[in-house]
């Protein structure tokens, strides 16, 4: 699930970046450290959408560097027990495949795919139905739903099922 | 609030989910005689027999040893069915106990005399009711849920066992386990090839993950789930039964022994219950008097209600009587003559007017004393005189009465005389005097004097004409 909150970070920045362009330089510096990392309590930062103020900066001893207290509005990313996610499958093995949900991996277990899709070993390993016209392999697009996450600080790990009614392959890309 | 519904329902939970618990420590040898099983659903059956209980009372009564039962307890207190509570206390406090228990399961004496000063931890256990009905239903949602879950493959977590080291992951681990060189997770520690635990409950058959194994399972899990079903169909049953029920609550040991140590007062009935030993071992214990004390009792009766109404009036109405002494009622109060013409009042006037001549007559005695020997023979004769000259008195007095109109007057003398009847007995000796004023002043009308009369007048039939007629002389 998608969020649009503020969040506040202490930015350190180098002497050398002091001057008319100050504040694009503490933007950018903080776009480049904050988008795409992940907080086990927020979320992915999708992206960072505006700066709410930044604060005084404070000249820390020994060092000259300074550290601008930010506010910035962010897009996150958080995925939820129950949700429902498309994702793109990254790998399919005997266990069950991997895929992807923009930052998000999701590990689907051979026991949460429906029982009538069988695995095909070979080049493109692959569950397939017994009248083959339901593929899964890599690049497909599949709808699954998460039923468990593993939230650590800087990770999160989710596990899904597409043995539900409306889950499955959504795009085939071997049929497109 | 009947416990006997929720005592069905522990009775049926321990012998669903506690039949076979031993409460044996893990490292003792299980031998055939060692083995308790069993011993948690007797324990339950007997706590369903009883409110708070003193854990060796309950190990006495279940000829248990008090540690065995106590580690059962223990157990039933982890899972939730059973509130207990400890406390340090003397022999004193500990008779507060039983004295409570002896209110609840009538027929225990009480035990008197131990006079231990030293204190001793005692533990007491209950059957929490509300909280047994929640972790029954609770059990029982958990594990069809699980059987659900299982039998649908939803919402589980497939787990994995590396069959090297034993070492169990789950799918959540299954970005770590990953490994380049072929499609199978590998254990993190031995690099050994991990394999799906099919499942948790159906036993492992031939290869995992295969179709034909999968099928069977899920045989296996529907059975279950259709043995669930039928055979805790009563235990579920029991449970839809209670549901609207008040659950039985004992509260705390303390309100528990309070509660029924003010029943028993109540069922004793007389104020006299509250005796002062008691509370005294109320204030002795701990400083908690309170309960100890007794219970202020407040009743109201309302005398509008119909029963009742009669009675109360007529005893307000005697007791207004009352606060009329018959010295205060004088010739021109008509007011009361109604009353005085009912029984009760006049029953009332006699106790007041008996008062005032006790006094009287204990003066009389002192004087009499010495004067008794001589009456005694003096009394004989001179009654003989006076019956003569009541009946003569009689006739006369007969005349009078129906001149005289002074009914209200009269009705005082009434009374008065009837009282005396009752007091007689102890006034035999100051008859004499009585009598000497009498003949000297008959007009007096002195009570005293009637009433002795009628003493004497007691082997007379005609005593209580005569003492009548006297009376209405006087008035």
């Amino acid at each position: 699930m998608f969020f649009h909150i503020v969040l506040e970070r202490n930015m350190q920045l180098h002497p050398r970046h002091f001057g008319r362009n100050l504040r694009d330089n503490i933007v950018a510096k903080l776009m480049k450290d904050v988008e795409g990392t992940c907080s086990g309590r927020h979320g992915f930062v999708v992206a960072i959408t505006g700066i709410e103020n930044i604060g005084k900066g404070l000249i820390r001893d020994g060092t000259g560097f300074v550290s601008f207290p930010v506010k910035y509005q962010c897009v996150v990313f958080r995925p939820f027990k129950g949700e429902i996610l498309e994702a793109v499958v990254t790998m399919v093995n005997k266990m069950g495949f991997f895929a992807e949900a923009g930052p998000v991996q999701i590990f689907v277990s051979n026991h949460l795919i429906p029982d009538d899709m069988e695995f095909q070993s070979g080049d493109m390993p692959n569950y397939t139905t017994s009248d083959g016209s339901v593929k899964i392999q890599k690049d497909s697009e599949v709808r699954l739903k998460i039923i468990g996450t593993r939230v650590d600080a800087t990770e999160i790990f989710c596990i899904g099922t597409i043995k539900d009614d409306f889950l499955g392959v959504i795009n085939d890309p071997a049929a497109a | 609030m009947s416990v006997e519904p929720f005592n069905k329902l522990v009775k049926l939970a321990a012998r669903a989910f506690y039949d076979d618990i031993t409460t044996k420590g893990d490292n003792q040898p299980k031998t055939g005689r060692s083995d308790n099983r069993g011993i948690a659903v007797v324990v339950l059956d007997a706590l369903t027999r009883r409110q708070w209980v003193r854990e060796e009372d309950l190990a006495k009564d279940l000829k248990l040893h008090s540690k065995q039962l106590r580690r059962t307890l223990r157990f039933f207190e982890e899972e939730k069915l059973v509130t207990r509570d400890h406390r340090r206390e003397t022999a004193k406090g500990a008779k507060i106990y039983s004295a409570a228990v002896a209110a609840t399961v009538d027929g225990h004496p009480l035990k008197e005399g131990e006079e231990k000063v030293k204190m001793h931890t005692h533990s007491y256990c209950c059957l929490d009711y509300a909280q047994i009905y929640d972790v029954i239903r609770y059990r029982l949602h958990r594990m069809k849920k699980k059987l659900k879950d299982e039998l649908d493959n939803k919402n589980t977590v497939q787990e994995y066992i590396c069959p090297n080291c034993g070492k169990r992951y789950t799918a959540l681990d299954a970005l770590r386990l990953i490994s380049m060189e072929d499609e199978f997770f590998h254990c993190e520690s031995c690099n050994g090839e991990l394999v799906a635990e099919s499942d948790k409950l159906a036993a492992q058959e031939g290869g995992d993950g295969d179709d034909n194994a999968r099928r069977r399972r899920r045989e296996k899990l529907k059975d279950m789930l259709q043995n669930l079903e039928v055979q805790l169909k009563p235990l579920m049953d029991q449970l839809t039964r209670v549901k609207d029920l008040p659950v039985p609550e004992f509260g705390t040991l303390h309100a528990w022994e309070a509660r029924a140590s003010a029943a028993v007062r109540a069922a004793n009935g007389d104020a006299g219950a509250i005796d002062p030993s008691k509370s005294s071992q109320g204030l002795g214990y701990g400083g908690t008097s309170l309960p100890f004390v007794g219970d202020t009792k407040v009743e109201v009766d309302f005398s509008g209600t119909e029963g009742k109404g009669e009675n109360i009036k007529s005893e307000t109405e005697s007791s207004s009587l009352k606060v009329l002494p018959p010295w205060m009622i004088k010739e021109g109060m008509k007011l009361t003559k109604e009353q005085r013409g009912e029984v009760k009042q006049e029953l009332r006037m006699d106790g007041s007017s008996a008062a005032v001549e006790f006094s009287d007559d204990k003066k009389a005695t002192i004087e009499n004393d010495d004067k008794k020997n001589i009456q005694d023979e003096y009394i004989k004769a001179y009654y003989a005189a006076l019956l003569k000259k009541q009946q003569e008195l009689d006739e006369a007095a007969k005349k009078e009465h129906e001149l005289s109109n002074t009914h209200s007057l009269n009705g005082v003398s009434d009374t008065t005389s009837n009282r005396q009847v009752g007091i007689k007995s102890k006034r035999d000796e100051d008859e004499g005097d009585d009598d000497v004023e009498w003949e000297e002043a008959p007009v007096a009308g002195n009570s005293n004097e009637n009433y002795k009369v009628n003493d004497l007048n007691v082997q007379a039939d005609a005593s209580g004409d005569d003492e009548d007629d006297i009376d209405w002389e006087e008035g």
